[in-house]
């Protein structure tokens, strides 16, 4: 109960701490909300006509004031009203907020796919041609840019062959290509880890004594030595999750996905305060979530962190 | 990989695409098309988003016609006698798609939201009141205003049915399709509205989608997964000329390039050194090295075709050109060198990357003015109108703008040449100019603002405020069996009744 309440506690005040730090970042930046409300690129408005409207709207308090009237509408868990859409931010933000999680659990999935059977095998067989392979995946999945791996696909997938759209939602096969450009980019770096780190458990004193105690070899790996090299990997793994919920701009840029990422960079664009901020707090939420469920995790799969923790 | 690759091979199998639908038989009468635009919406409120009136969900009470002109559309005429008090006729047997007849109360309401949900819309239409009656739409706006109807060629002031639910996802206008579905920042699916008042449309179904990325746009169009493309990338235009089954159109834009002289700097003050600029940049290499030909050369800030354009006087251009210019503005020129009083001259351009042409551009002038001893320092800015009013350390900057977005001058000449103009980024401040603009703000008679007009822009040019360099063109390109497409100048206008395929 008390670890809940401090985690809580932690909790709050982290949200607190990010939406602040946002708030006053965002304000000190240069841009003006203003002009995009105006439509000013194509609306005879005059620089005073302009003015009013910032004033109209509070962007003239001090950030402060401003930042706390922010609050005081977050307690009441009013997001407030997008300007670009005129919506409710909140309303934006859980909308666009499935077709993230979606996109970000199919690309793990295809990451999942092939990093862990290639990852193991070529712990299991080093030097050997599977992990010759692997070290040029991983090579080409670091230096690939996942901008180009797309367009690649795209060519490949659905100019050439039209076995897959190449852009927009609608069905299963939509998803295929951004997943495989995420899943597949990431996959490279998971490779190495998993190898690396079952290489090092497949070395530690527990899986001898295991083997010595005559286990079979498939037992080890799985029990043991696998059970042990994925501590490293969950970790990395929550902060995959955080990047593809919030990174996947350009992906979703190409593929026309309509996910959070490219809302979010426009949002940023035409100084969207309202939506900026609610989509920090939202980001700050589901990143502490998986972050504490990978601590979770973490201590399921390998004890000993969860008793060093308790001396 | 063999397991994500017979995963990627069993998906596509169990999956439908919409190239299914894209690709149908001419022969059927299901005919459908899927338009790619190069702006994503994330909501398609007419009174918020361009999206609607370019999908043919909704219509304004005016429209801008290919010749710039503006013509009737859901008003069937109007008449001021002052400028101020307007009277507009609806056309009669209109009806939104969800069968509600339009009349002037329907348009006055749809006024009154799209004021009050779109403060551009407020400052755009200034109205002071409004009273309908029947077909019968009176406004008074709050001082005399005789571009009025011009302003409502906008299409935020989209007539909409106020009266349905969802505005922002399933708007219900009087265009010929209706809204079926739309998914933010993807897609905006509509139907034929039957009952349309023009004629039914030709196609039952179309999808306008949207994706940024101009080389994405393109596969999308070789894959099947969208028949119209609108900007595809310029790179590709060999590619694309070579091909076929393709169709590639490439329309002025009312937009003009142009490069802008900080008139709070000394230098710039200066009209000579202003006209030396001006005669310095190389407009045929902006136009056909660097943009591929996909523009046409600028004389003016409006590009022809408008009935108030001047004759201009034709301009001697070039490094010599330059030179004189130079030693009129009082810069000593010495074995082809630009100097004054011994120092050589040190400027700063400021420009942005979103137009892909600006950052080559600046180079080649950059390249250019070096050759005549003249340093130029480029910067790239962020937030770059903001930064061009507030700051005053830059001396020249390159920017495009939206001349007559809606046929009418008023528009550029108040917002670049007012003091107070939101894209007045010279500080230009010259008292007969803001003389004649108000004039032209109170004038009714056509001829009489036209001439005025033409004043306007023969001392615009004479005082060479901006350079005026080229008006980018809008390119599309569309397959071979779309039919009765049209590259409208003003980009509002793209999904219309008439649009087929074979």
């Amino acid at each position: 109960m008390n670890k809940l309440l401090k985690r809580s506690i932690e909790f709050i005040l982290f949200i607190l701490l990010l939406s602040f730090i946002s708030f006053v970042f965002v304000k000190l930046a240069p841009g003006d909300a203003v002009r995009e409300i105006l439509r000013s690129d194509d609306v005879a408005v005059s620089s005073s006509q302009m003015e009013k409207q910032r004033e109209a709207l509070g962007l003239n308090d001090p950030v402060l004031v401003q930042y706390g009237q922010w609050l005081g509408r977050l307690v009441r868990l009013d997001l407030g009203t997008s300007y670009m859409t005129n919506r409710p931010v909140t309303e934006e933000l859980l909308d666009k907020l499935p077709a993230t999680l979606l996109l970000t659990c199919t690309s793990l999935l295809v990451l999942i796919v092939i990093a862990i059977p290639l990852g193991t095998l070529s712990a299991l067989y080093p030097n050997r041609v599977i992990d010759r392979f692997s070290r040029l995946l991983a090579v080409l999945g670091t230096s690939v840019p996942s901008f180009w791996l797309g367009l690649l696909l795209i060519e490949g997938f659905s100019v050439r062959t039209h076995l897959f759209p190449s852009m927009g939602t609608g069905s299963i096969a939509h998803l295929v290509l951004p997943s495989l450009t995420l899943g597949l980019t990431m996959a490279a770096v998971y490779v190495r880890l998993i190898r690396s780190s079952l290489l090092e458990s497949l070395g530690q004193d527990f899986v001898r004594g295991a083997r010595s105690r005559g286990i079979g070899g498939s037992s080890v790996l799985l029990r043991h030595a696998f059970r042990h090299a994925l501590t490293p990997v969950v970790t990395m793994f929550g902060v995959s999750i955080g990047s593809l919920l919030g990174g996947t701009v350009v992906i979703e840029v190409l593929f026309a996905y309509p996910g959070m990422g490219k809302f979010i960079v426009d949002a940023i664009q035409s100084r969207d305060y309202p939506v900026i901020q609610g989509y920090m707090v939202l980001m700050g939420l589901i990143v502490t979530i998986i972050h504490m469920l990978v601590d979770l995790l973490n201590d399921v799969l390998n004890p000993e962190i969860r008793l060093k923790g308790e001396r | 990989m063999i397991l994500v690759l017979c995963t990627v091979l069993f998906v596509s199998a169990c999956s439908s695409t919409p190239k299914d639908a894209t690709t149908q038989p001419a022969a059927t009468k299901d005919k459908e098309v899927t338009f790619l635009f190069n702006f994503a919406s994330q909501t398609i409120d007419p009174h918020q988003d361009y999206t609607p009136l370019r999908a043919g969900v909704t219509e304004t009470l005016v429209k801008l016609g290919e010749d710039l002109q503006i013509e009737p559309w859901l008003a069937e005429k109007w008449d001021t006698t002052d400028g101020q008090h307007w009277t507009f006729e609806i056309k009669k047997n209109v009806t939104f798609q969800d069968g509600r007849a339009l009349d002037a109360e329907a348009v006055k309401q749809s006024l009154e939201r799209a004021i009050k949900v779109n403060p551009g819309v407020e400052q755009v239409l200034n109205i002071k009141e409004m009273s309908a009656s029947g077909q019968t739409l009176n406004i008074t706006t709050e001082q005399p205003f005789p571009q009025f109807p011009s302003e409502l060629v906008h299409p935020n002031a989209s007539i909409l049915d106020v009266n349905a639910a969802d505005p922002d996802k399933t708007p219900v206008g009087t265009g010929p399709f209706k809204v079926t579905s739309f998914t933010a920042g993807s897609s905006l699916k509509v139907e034929r509205y039957d009952e349309y008042w023009g004629g039914a449309a030709k196609l039952s179904r179309a999808s306008f989608n949207f994706n940024e990325d101009a080389s994405a746009r393109l596969s999308a169009l070789m894959s099947g997964d969208a028949d119209i493309v609108y900007r595809p990338p310029t790179e590709s235009l060999e590619t694309m000329k070579s091909d076929s089954t393709l169709h590639l159109e490439s329309v002025t834009s009312l937009r003009t390039h142009e490069l802008i002289f900080n008139t709070n700097q000394p230098e710039f003050k200066d009209k000579y050194m202003r006209k030396a600029f001006d005669a310095l940049v190389n407009r045929e290499e902006l136009k056909d090295v660097i943009m591929g030909g996909q523009a046409t050369l600028a004389t003016g800030p409006f590009m022809p075709g408008f009935s108030f354009i001047p004759s201009y006087e034709v301009k001697t251009t070039g490094t010599e050109a330059a030179l004189a210019w130079f030693e009129k503005a009082g810069y000593q020129v010495e074995q082809g060198k630009v100097s004054k009083n011994g120092k050589p001259l040190s400027l700063k351009l400021v420009t942005y990357t979103s137009r892909a042409e600006f950052p080559l551009f600046a180079q080649v002038l950059q390249a250019q003015a070096k050759e005549i001893g003249i340093q130029i320092t480029i910067e790239f800015v962020d937030n770059y109108e903001d930064y061009l009013l507030t700051k005053d350390d830059w001396d020249l900057g390159t920017y495009s703008p939206l001349i007559a977005p809606r046929g009418d001058a008023s528009y550029f000449l108040n917002v670049a040449f007012k003091p107070d103009g939101t894209l007045n980024f010279g500080k230009i401040n010259d008292l007969q100019l803001n003389k004649w603009i108000d004039q032209l703000d109170q004038m009714v008679d056509t001829d009489k603002r036209n001439e005025l007009i033409e004043k306007i822009l023969m001392h615009i040019d004479e005082e060479t405020y901006y350079s005026y360099l080229v008006h980018p063109n809008t390119l599309v390109v569309y397959k071979d069996r779309v039919k009765n497409w049209v590259t409208s100048k003003s980009e509002y206008y793209m999904l219309t009744n008439q649009l087929d395929v074979e």
